[in-house]
């Protein structure tokens, strides 16, 4: 290996300071997701709800058509904001974004803890705060191209075949509802994510934390409730306290009769406990040890 | 560029908890390139993580480049390159992608990051290697990366905590070599190192804590001369009471090989004063010889004297 075939040459160009100085962060973990094959897999299968959702709203629009196929006309096929609750809010697809988050948020700052790569960073210009951000905006792009992406071509969509504003008039809110709904499941599952892929340096405990805590909670609530069957026990698992602010959001009635602020007050303060764990673990002191 | 001093402090204390790390430390340097020294616990790290504003200032000022590290901790870690002592990386990447990442964080557009990546890995000697995951990488690759990923953004001073650990010979002169030229092209190069020939090969200046105090700074070539004289004696005789003695003017005797001592006299004792007291000890001199005091010297003799 030949050294200093070129002497040290400075750079003429200037340093700026840009308030995206943590994109480039998130240019990575995305590219990084990409890069592992079987990633690559689950992330275009995962979006075969929404295709058949989106044949769901063609049919809708052509029950004529498919008469022979369909007896009466399924609530699937209803195209009202309650189609979009179930889509948002179905275990499956509240399952598959815990499994992204396994592919892509496990590792996000578990790796970088585990190998120094803190002290690179914020030797640089960028804030803790900028670091965050970076994270955070990796895993929004993944859940948003699952939720907000499809709920608004949904829209679109019946819109389009439907050859008319009926249905934007009669739901004027949706578009708003599916955007904060979305942006609800982004901020929560980010900060899930980052939380406990924090409280690890390695990424495969951090996986089983993701997965356990989630289906703890569901398991936890099913054998309080077979017991007691008492509906504020809802408030134990995080996949229905997700849905009773969904059917709320959404306009429809929970399944649970629980207040959804409790649900939400409960969403929110595990963001902000996941607030608390980042703070409290990416700290200076880290930096150097 | 500013022309200012590589490095201000004033007065700078830091405690974590009740254990003071530095205690009112106060320096100025003008130009490198810098050897920063002490033994375990003397505050080095400390003193670099205060520098890059990874800790907050608790008492005193501290300027590098002109810019206050409180007040302009973003400037400064534009304009300061760091390479650290344990082995970062991450995990993923090839060394390209990764030197670019760290240009582009400290502010260069994407494009000059990436062609300054190439520049700066080819100076480090990993040209052919730039594209290879540095999961890859050996250890003595990755503290070439490091070194690169501290050159990207061209900083104005760059802080290289033990540049040479783990390094074969042939690796390390190679390290060397790369920080006298980086230094010789204008970038300031502080070196935190516990290799004593490593600093006394690079640095001018050398700065030596010692229990979070500044223990001697300054012209390494001047300290050497200044703060002490060295020689070697062999002595016959009974040398306990003419060694006491001797410490008590307040020279520092360490035992060589049999029979050999090494002498750190203070410059305004004349070596008269030994001959003296050996005559009054009744201890013969058989051999005594001024030493050339080599960094090693001037540390052993500014800790030890503090200890």
């Amino acid at each position: 290996m030949t050294i200093r075939k070129k002497g040290y040459t400075h750079w003429e160009g200037e340093l700026k300071e840009s308030f995206l100085v943590w994109f480039p962060l998130t240019r990575l973990g995305i590219k990084l997701a990409f890069q592992r094959r079987f990633f690559r897999l689950f992330f275009f299968s995962s979006f075969l709800p929404a295709l058949i959702f989106l044949a769901g709203i063609y049919i809708s629009e052509r029950l004529e058509d498919f008469r022979f196929m369909l007896k009466g006309s399924p609530p699937f096929l209803q195209i009202t904001p309650n189609f979009f609750k179930i889509y948002l809010s179905s275990g499956l697809f509240l399952v598959l974004l815990v499994l992204m988050m396994i592919f892509v948020g496990s590792g996000l700052i578990a790796d970088d803890l585990r190998f120094n790569a803190l002290q690179l960073y914020f030797a640089r210009p960028l804030r803790k705060i900028d670091y965050l951000v970076g994270k955070i905006a990796t895993l929004s792009f993944f859940i948003l191209l699952l939720s907000l992406v499809p709920g608004l071509l949904f829209i679109l969509f019946k819109l389009l075949f439907a050859g008319n504003l009926v249905f934007l008039r009669t739901y004027p809110w949706l578009p708003l509802a599916v955007i904060g709904y979305s942006l609800l499941l982004t901020l929560f599952f980010a900060g899930y994510a980052l939380a406990l892929s924090a409280l690890s340096r390695n990424s495969r405990y951090v996986s089983l934390m993701i997965f356990g805590i989630y289906i703890a909670s569901d398991i936890v609530f099913g054998i309080f409730y077979q017991n007691f069957h008492h509906p504020y026990l809802a408030l134990l698992s995080i996949k229905l306290n997700l849905q009773q602010v969904a059917a709320a959001i959404f306009g429809q009635k929970p399944f649970y009769q629980v207040p959804w602020e409790l649900s939400l007050a409960i969403l929110l303060g595990l963001m902000v406990g996941a607030y608390f764990i980042l703070q409290r673990r990416i700290r200076s002191v880290e930096v150097v040890k | 560029m500013r022309q200012s001093k590589t490095l201000e402090l004033r007065n700078i204390s830091y405690a974590y908890g009740r254990i003071k790390a530095l205690s009112g430390i106060s320096l100025a340097v003008d130009r490198g390139p810098i050897g920063l020294l002490g033994p375990n616990g003397a505050g080095k790290s400390t003193l670099l993580r205060l520098l890059l504003g990874f800790l907050s200032i608790q008492e005193g000022e501290a300027k590098v480049m002109g810019y206050d590290i409180a007040r302009e901790t973003k400037r400064v870690r534009q304009i300061v390159g760091y390479m650290p002592e344990d082995e970062s990386y991450i995990p993923g990447v090839d060394g390209v992608t990764l030197t670019a990442l760290l240009g582009e964080l400290s502010g260069m557009p994407r494009q000059e990051a990436m062609k300054r990546a190439h520049d700066v890995l080819f100076y480090v000697g990993l040209g052919e290697s730039r594209y290879r995951l540095v999961d890859t990488y050996s250890k003595g690759m990755r503290q070439r990366l490091k070194l690169a990923q501290a050159l990207v953004h061209d900083p104005q001073l760059v802080l290289l905590d033990e540049p040479t650990s783990g390094l074969d010979p042939q690796g390390r002169e190679e390290i060397l070599e790369l920080i006298k030229d980086i230094a010789a092209h204008g970038v300031q190069v502080l070196v935190s190192s516990h290799i004593l020939p490593d600093i006394e090969e690079t640095c001018k200046e050398v700065i030596i804590l010692n229990r979070g105090q500044v223990a001697a700074q300054g012209n390494l070539q001047q300290l050497k001369q200044l703060n002490f004289n060295l020689y070697e004696l062999r002595l016959k005789g009974e040398p306990t009471r003419f060694l006491n003695r001797l410490q008590a003017e307040g020279c520092q005797v360490e035992k060589m090989e049999e029979g050999y001592w090494k002498l750190y006299l203070p410059s305004e004792l004349s070596a008269r004063l030994v001959f003296k007291l050996a005559v009054e000890e009744k201890v013969q001199i058989r051999h005594f010889l001024k030493s050339q005091s080599r960094l090693e010297d001037l540390f052993a003799q500014v800790v030890g004297e503090e200890e």
